[in-house]
C-alpha cells in the first residue's frame, strides 16, 4: 500500500501560498542562489560596469553639445563654426555607439557564460542521481531544465535586472546634470517625482497580482498539455480528444484573462509617464515664460533645449520599465524550476563530487578473500515502490564458474543485475564479492570490476571505436583485437570504414546482432573478473545468431560469469543452471540433474527445444 | 486610435516649440506662451487616455490571438495518433507549445505595437517636420533610408545567426535525450567523465553561437542609433544656418531637435522589433511543422453507430499490418461472436498488442479489414467507434486528478482538472466540476476492479487524488483504476490488454470472480500471461511471429499439444506459476 499523504513541497520549493508572502524576498533569494554561477564572470561585470557609465556621459553631453553650438554659434551667426559642432556631436554619438556596444557585449558574455555554468552544473546534478531518480523523473521535463529554462533565464541578463541597474544610474545623472545646469527647474521638474513614484507602485502592484496569476495558470496549462500528451493512448481510446481541448481552454481562458491587470498596469504607466513628462516640459515653459530673460535669451532658449531633451531621456526607462519586469518573472519561475532541479539530491555515488556517506574511502576498504565464491548474494529483498520484487534471493557463483539464470519475466532476473551493481540498492540480506560487501567498495572499483552487457545494446552517436572503447585509451590494435575475438570483424566487412564508422543517433544505422557484437567486444576490451550477461531474446538471422553464440563464447572463456539465458546451448554449458520464481530461486543444479528432478527447469527445457527446433 | 495617439503625441512638441518662440518674442508677455503650455498639457493628457485605451485594445487582441493559436495547436496536437508520438518526443512538442508559441506572441502583441507605434510616429513627425520646414526636414532625414537598408541587411544576419543557436539548441538537446536514455549504461560503464566532457563541449559551442548570435544583434541598436543621430549633425549645420539666414525660428530648431530626439526611439524600437520579429519566424516555422502533419488515423466520415447496449461483434478480415518494412500482422482473420471471451495469447513481440490497437484504430487500418457490429471501422467516426469500446491497457495511465475522476472519463464523465485545482487556478467559477466520489457508477466499476480495500485506506477515498500533484499508487493498483475506468464504460466490447500483469495473484483471484459477471452480456478480448485469466475464454487464439498459429478452446489446445500447451505447462514469460508446478 503506498503512502496515502500528498507529498509536502521539499524546502527549497515554497507552496504557492508561501511564494505569495515570501514575494520580493523570493525572488531575492533566487538571485542570490544565482550568483555562485555569475561569480567566475564578474570581470566580464566589471568590463560592463565601466562601460555602462562612459555610455550615460556620451548619451548625456549630446544635448550639452547641441545646447552649446546652439547658443554660442547659431544664434550668434558665427556660421563657420557649424561643421566643427556637427563633427564633434557625430564624435560623441560613435562614442556612445562604441561604448554601448561594449557594455551590451560583456553583459551578454557574462550572461551566456552563467548560463552555460548552470548547464553544466544541472548535467553534473543529473548524472549523479541514482537509477530510481530516473523512474520518476520523465526525460522531457529533464530536457526542459537543462535547455529552454536555461535559456530564458539569460533573458534577464539581456533586458532584464541588471540593465535596471544602469536605468537607475543613468536617471540619477540626468537628475545631476539638470541641478547643474539649472537647479532651480530641475527642483521644478522634479515636483513631478512624487506623481511618478506613486503611479510606478500602483502599477507594479497591479502587474504583480496578475504576474503571479500567469505564472501558476502558464504552468498549469503546460503541465495539463504535457499530461495529455503523453496519455495521447488513452485519451484516444476515451474518446475524450473535445473534453480535453474544453479543459485546455478554460485553463488557456483564465491564462488569457490574468494578463488583464498587467496590461491595464502596462499601458497606464506608459501613457501617463508620457502625460507627467509633458506636464514637467510645460511647467519649466511656464515658469521660464515668467522669468525676466530679455538679456539672456540666448541663455534661456539653450536651457529649455537640454531640459526637453533630458526630461524625455529620464522618463523613458519608467516607460518601458513594464516588460522589463516581465522578463524578470519569466526569468524568476524558469530558474526556480532549475534550482528545484539543483536541489534535487539522491546521489548514485559514483561521481568524485558527491562523496556522500553512501561512498567509501579506498584505503578502509576491507580485506578481500579469494577463498570463497566470487560472487555471493544471501536473503536479498528488494522492491520497487510497494511491489516487493525480490523475496529473499540466495547466490552462489564459485571463481571461474559460468552460471545461468532462468525464469519468466517479472521473477526478478534484471533487478539482481541493477542490484550488483549498485544502480539500485538491496533492502535486505548481503552481496558480497570475494568476501567483501559491496557497499564496502567504492562504486567505481565496484563498476569496473563488474560488467554488465544488456539485452538492449545502447550505441552513442560517434564513431564505432569511441563505442567499443567507452572512454578508456586503449590501443587501435587492441580494439582491433577485441573485435576481431568477438567477431565483429566479420559483421563488419561490408562497411569500409572499419572501426571509423560513424555511428548514428542512438546506433540506428547498426543491425540488433552487430549491437551485441559491439556490447561483446565492449567487454572484452574491459576484461573485467565478473562478467554479467542479459541474453538477447530478439529475433536476428541465423548467421548472425551463429556469430553471437561464438562471441558469447569468447567472451565467457575462463571468467566468472552470471548470465540470464535465454538460450538453450547457453543454459546447457552453464556449471550451474538457477531457477527463479517470484523473486526467488526455486531450483538449482547442473542441466542433468534437474531434468532428472522433473520439476520447472524440466518443462521449460521442453520449451526450448521445442522453439530452437521450429527455428 | 494609434493613429490619433500619434497625432496628439505629435502635437505636444509643436506647442512647445511654439511656446519657446513666443518666450523669446513676446518678451513680457507670459499669457501667451502659458496658453500654449495649457494647450500642450491638455493635448498630453489626450495622447495618454488614447494611448491607454489603444494599447490595451492591441494587447488584449493579442492576448486572444495567443489564445486561438493554443488552442488550435493543442487541439491538432490531440487528434495526432499515438504512433505519431512513438517517432515525435513529447518534450519536443511540448517546447513548441510553449516556448516558440511565447515567441510568436511577442512577435504579434509586442511587436504589432512597437511596430505600428515606429511606423506612425515616422510618418506624424516627418509630417510636422515638412510642414514647418521642409528644406530642413529633407536633409535631416537623409539617414533614415540608412537606416531601413542597414536594418534590413542586418535582420538577414540575425535569422542566420539565431537559426544556427537553435540548431546548436536542438543538438545539444539530442545529446540530453541520448545521455537521459543511457543512464544504466553510463552508470555502470563509469562513462559519466568521457559524457560529461562531451556534454561541455556542445554546450561550449552553444555558447559560441549565442554569443554569435547576440554579436550580430547587439550591433543592431547602437547602428540604428548612431545613423540616426546622424539627423542631429545636419540638424546642426543646415538647421542652425538656416536660424543664422533667419529662415528658421529658435523655437522651429528645437522643436525640430525635438522631433528628432522623438524618432531615435522608434528607430531602436524598430531595431529590437526586427531583432523580435527574426525570432518569432523561427518560432513560426518550427510551429508550422506542427500544424502541417495530418494525423494518419483519420476520422470516419460514415454515419455513427446506432445506440445499443448489445455486445458488440467484431470481424477481422485478412489483416495485414505493416510497420516499417517489418510485418507485425499478416493476415488475421478474426471473429468475436456477441457476448463471447476471446483470449488472445503468445510471447512477446509476437503482435498481440498490435491487434487489439487495430481493433481500437489506435493504429492505420487498411480499409475492408475491421468490422464492428458489420460497419467497416474506417467509415466510422472514431468517437463512435471508441464509444463501443472498454480499454484496459497494461501500461495504466491515469491523469492527475481524483481516483473518482480517473474512473468516470470511462463514460465520458470527469475532468482532469479536480475542484481542488481549480481554486488554485483561481477559476471556479467556470471549472466546478460535480464531486464523483458517490457516483454509483464510478462505485460500482472500482468495487469490481478490486478497489475496495485499497480505498479504504486513503483518506479521501475516491476522491484521492492520484499521479505527480498527489499520491502515487503502486502498479497493480494503477491498473485496476484504469480496469475500473474500463468498466465505468459499460462498454459493448471489453478490452483487457495484459491489464493484471502487476496485480498480485490473490487480488487477481478476487478481480476474475468479479469479472464474470461484468463481462456477461458483453464482447470481451483478453489478452493474458495467465492461465487462470483465460482458461475459461470462449475461444483462445494463439499468435506467434505476428501469425495466429492456433485457436481454439483451453482443453482442445491442451490436447493439441502445440506451443499453447507448452506455453500452459512452462507458464514461459508468465510470473504465476501455481497451476503448472
Amino acid at each position: 500500500m503506498a503512502t496515502v499523504a500528498r507529498p509536502a513541497p521539499g524546502p527549497a520549493t515554497p507552496s504557492q501560498g508561501e511564494r505569495e508572502i515570501l514575494g520580493k524576498a523570493y525572488d531575492l533569494q533566487l538571485l542570490k542562489r544565482l550568483w555562485p554561477f555569475v561569480r567566475p564572470n564578474a570581470r566580464m561585470l566589471v568590463f560592463w560596469s565601466i562601460f555602462m557609465p562612459l555610455t550615460i556621459v556620451f548619451e548625456l553631453s549630446q544635448p550639452m553639445m547641441f545646447r552649446y553650438s546652439l547658443t554660442q554659434h547659431i544664434l550668434t551667426g558665427q556660421i563657420g563654426m557649424l561643421p566643427l559642432d556637427a563633427g564633434a556631436y557625430f564624435v560623441l554619438v560613435i562614442l556612445q555607439g562604441g561604448s554601448s556596444f561594449c557594455e551590451t557585449w560583456f553583459l551578454q558574455a557574462a550572461g551566456q557564460r552563467t548560463m552555460h555554468a548552470l548547464r553544466i552544473a544541472a548535467f553534473d546534478k543529473v548524472l549523479s542521481q541514482r537509477a530510481a531518480f530516473f523512474d520518476r523523473m520523465p526525460v522531457g521535463r529533464l530536457m526542459t531544465r537543462m535547455t529552454n529554462d536555461i535559456e530564458s533565464l539569460n533573458d534577464m541578463f539581456a533586458q532584464g535586472a541588471i540593465t535596471l541597474v544602469a536605468d537607475f544610474i543613468k536617471m540619477l545623472s540626468i537628475v545631476v546634470v539638470m541641478f547643474v545646469v539649472d537647479w532651480r527647474l530641475t527642483l521644478l521638474a522634479l515636483t513631478t517625482l512624487p506623481a511618478l513614484i506613486m503611479l510606478v507602485e500602483y502599477a507594479r502592484r497591479l502587474m504583480r497580482a496578475s504576474f503571479r496569476q500567469i505564472r501558476v495558470r502558464l504552468a498549469a496549462m503546460n503541465a495539463f498539455a504535457q499530461e495529455h500528451l503523453s496519455g495521447i493512448k488513452v485519451l484516444a481510446l476515451l474518446g475524450r480528444a473535445r473534453t480535453a481541448l474544453s479543459e485546455y481552454n478554460d485553463i488557456n481562458a483564465g491564462h488569457r484573462d490574468a494578463y488583464l491587470g498587467q496590461i491595464r498596469g502596462d499601458s497606464m504607466m506608459y501613457a501617463i509617464v508620457e502625460a507627467i513628462e509633458a506636464f514637467a516640459t510645460g511647467l519649466v515653459l511656464w515658469i521660464v515664460a515668467g522669468r525676466p530673460h530679455d538679456a539672456s535669451a540666448i541663455q534661456t532658449v539653450g536651457v529649455i533645449a537640454v531640459f526637453i531633451d533630458y526630461l524625455r531621456k529620464f522618463f523613458a526607462p519608467v516607460k518601458d520599465l513594464s516588460q522589463k519586469y516581465a522578463v524578470m518573472q519569466g526569468a524568476m519561475a524558469a530558474s526556480e524550476r532549475i534550482f528545484e532541479l539543483l536541489d534535487t539530491d539522491e546521489p548514485d555515488g559514483a561521481m568524485p563530487m558527491n562523496t556522500t556517506l553512501v561512498d567509501n574511502d579506498p584505503d578502509d576498504a576491507p580485506k578481500a578473500s579469494k577463498d570463497g565464491p566470487a560472487l555471493e548474494l544471501a536473503g536479498v529483498q528488494f522492491s520497487y515502490g510497494a511491489e516487493p520484487v525480490l523475496r529473499g534471493v540466495d547466490l552462489r557463483v564459485p571463481r571461474g564458474a559460468s552460471v545461468a539464470i532462468v525464469g519468466a519475466t517479472g521473477s526478478g532476473k534484471s533487478t539482481v543485475i541493477k542490484l550488483l551493481t549498485r544502480l539500485y540498492e538491496r533492502e535486505r540480506g548481503a552481496i558480497k564479492i570475494d568476501g567483501v560487501d559491496l557497499r564496502d567498495l567504492p562504486l567505481a572499483e565496484l563498476r569496473r570490476r563488474i560488467t554488465v552487457v544488456s539485452q538492449d545494446v545502447i550505441l552513442f552517436a560517434g564513431s564505432l571505436l569511441e563505442n567499443i572503447a567507452m572512454g578508456q585509451e586503449y590501443a587501435r590494435t587492441q580494439v582491433e583485437e577485441a573485435v576481431r575475438r568477438v567477431g565483429l570483424d566479420r559483421a563488419l566487412k561490408r562497411r569500409s570504414s572499419g572501426l571509423d564508422t560513424p555511428v548514428a543517433e542512438r546506433g540506428s544505422n547498426f543491425s540488433a546482432g552487430e549491437r551485441q557484437l559491439v556490447a561483446f567486444a565492449r567487454a572484452l576490451l574491459r576484461d573485467p573478473e565478473i562478467l554479467i550477461l542479459d541474453e538477447a531474446t530478439a529475433h536476428v538471422d541465423p548467421e548472425a545468431e551463429l556469430l553471437i553464440e561464438k562471441g558469447v563464447a569468447e567472451l565467457m572463456k575462463g571468467r566468472t560469469t552470471l548470465v540470464i539465458a535465454h538460450r538453450l546451448t547457453t543454459i546447457r554449458n552453464a556449471d550451474l543452471i538457477v531457477v527463479m520464481d517470484k523473486g526467488q530461486v526455486i531450483e538449482q543444479g547442473n542441466h542433468e540433474q534437474l531434468v532428472a528432478k522433473g520439476g520447472f527447469y524440466a518443462a521449460l527445457e521442453r520449451t526450448f527445444r521445442r522453439q530452437e527446433a521450429d527455428a | 486610435m494609434l493613429a490619433l495617439t500619434n497625432v496628439f503625441g505629435v502635437g505636444v512638441p509643436l506647442l512647445f516649440g511654439r511656446a519657446i518662440d513666443e518666450i523669446q518674442a513676446s518678451g513680457t508677455d507670459q499669457h501667451r506662451v502659458h496658453k500654449l503650455v495649457l494647450i500642450a498639457i491638455a493635448l498630453a493628457v489626450g495622447t495618454a487616455v488614447s494611448r491607454i485605451l489603444s494599447r490595451i485594445w492591441i494587447f488584449n487582441a493579442a492576448r486572444g490571438a495567443e489564445y486561438d493559436l493554443r488552442s488550435d495547436l493543442f487541439g491538432h496536437m490531440l487528434n495526432m495518433s499515438p504512433g505519431y508520438y512513438r517517432d515525435h518526443p513529447v518534450g519536443d512538442v511540448m517546447s513548441r507549445l510553449t516556448n516558440d508559441v511565447q515567441t510568436v506572441r511577442a512577435m504579434w502583441g509586442f511587436g504589432l505595437v512597437s511596430l505600428a507605434n515606429s511606423l506612425l510616429a515616422f510618418v506624424s513627425v516627418l509630417g510636422v517636420m515638412l510642414w514647418t520646414d521642409p528644406r530642413v526636414t529633407l536633409f535631416a532625414i537623409v539617414p533614415f533610408p540608412l537606416i531601413y537598408f542597414t536594418g534590413k541587411a542586418m535582420s538577414k544576419r540575425m535569422w542566420t545567426s539565431q537559426r544556427n543557436v537553435q540548431v546548436e539548441l536542438g543538438k545539444l538537446s539530442s545529446r540530453i535525450q541520448e545521455d537521459l536514455g543511457a543512464m544504466q549504461v553510463i552508470k555502470t560503464y563509469g562513462l559519466e567523465k568521457v559524457r560529461r566532457k562531451g556534454f561541455i563541449e556542445r554546450s561550449e559551442k552553444l555558447l559560441d553561437e549565442n554569443m554569435a548570435a547576440a554579436r550580430v544583434r547587439i550591433q543592431l541598436g547602437p547602428a540604428l542609433n548612431t545613423l540616426a543621430a546622424l539627423s542631429m549633425v545636419l540638424l546642426i549645420l543646415m538647421g542652425g544656418r538656416a536660424v543664422i539666414h533667419n529662415d528658421m525660428t529658435q523655437g522651429d530648431i528645437l522643436a525640430f531637435a525635438a522631433y528628432l530626439m522623438r524618432l531615435v526611439w522608434p528607430t531602436l524600437t524598430l531595431g529590437f522589433m526586427l531583432a523580435l520579429v527574426q525570432r518569432g519566424r523561427v518560432s513560426w516555422a518550427r510551429l508550422a511543422e506542427l500544424t502541417d502533419v495530418k494525423t494518419d488515423v483519420p476520422d470516419g466520415t460514415g454515419e455513427p453507430l446506432p445506440a445499443s447496449k448489445a455486445p458488440a461483434k467484431v470481424e477481422v478480415k485478412d489483416l495485414t499490418i505493416t510497420i516499417g518494412d517489418r510485418a507485425i500482422l499478416e493476415h488475421i482473420d478474426l471473429e468475436l461472436k456477441p457476448g463471447t471471451i476471446t483470449a488472445i495469447v503468445g510471447r512477446t513481440g509476437a503482435g498481440k498488442s498490435t491487434l487489439v490497437d487495430a481493433l481500437c484504430r489506435l493504429i492505420p487500418v487498411p480499409p475492408g479489414s475491421v468490422f464492428i457490429d458489420g460497419r467497416d471501422t474506417t467509415t466510422l467516426p472514431l468517437a463512435s467507434l471508441r464509444q463501443q469500446i472498454g480499454y484496459a491497457p497494461q501500461e495504466a495511465f491515469l491523469f492527475s486528478t481524483t481516483i473518482a475522476d480517473n474512473i468516470a472519463m470511462g463514460y465520458g464523465g470527469g475532468t482532469a482538472i479536480p475542484a481542488a485545482r481549480a481554486k488554485e487556478l483561481e477559476s471556479v467559477g467556470r471549472l466546478a466540476p460535480p464531486d464523483l466520489r458517490d457516483e454509483p457508477r464510478v462505485v460500482a466499476a472500482a468495487t469490481a476492479a478490486g478497489l475496495v480495500r485499497d480505498l479504504a485506506a486513503m483518506p479521501e477515498g475516491l476522491a484521492t487524488i492520484v499521479g505527480e500533484r498527489g499520491i502515487t499508487l503502486s502498479g497493480g493498483q494503477r491498473q485496476r483504476v484504469a480496469l475500473a475506468r474500463a468498466l465505468a464504460a459499460e462498454p459493448r466490447l471489453l478490452v483487457l490488454d495484459d491489464s493484471l500483469s502487476s496485480v498480485d495473484a490473490e487480488t487477481e483471484k478476487l478481480i476474475l470472480s468479479h469479472l464474470r459477471a461484468v463481462m456477461h452480456g458483453r464482447t470481451a478480448v483478453i489478452i493474458s500471461h495467465r492461465v487462470a485469466a483465460i482458461k475459461d475464454a470462449d475461444q483462445i487464439i494463439v499468435i506467434d511471429q505476428g501469425k495466429v498459429i492456433a485457436r481454439g478452446r483451453h482443453e482442445q489446445l491442451l490436447a493439441d499439444g502445440g506451443t499453447y500447451a507448452d506455453l500452459y505447462k512452462t507458464q514461459l514469460d508468465t510470473d504465476v506459476v501455481k497451476e503448472a508446478s
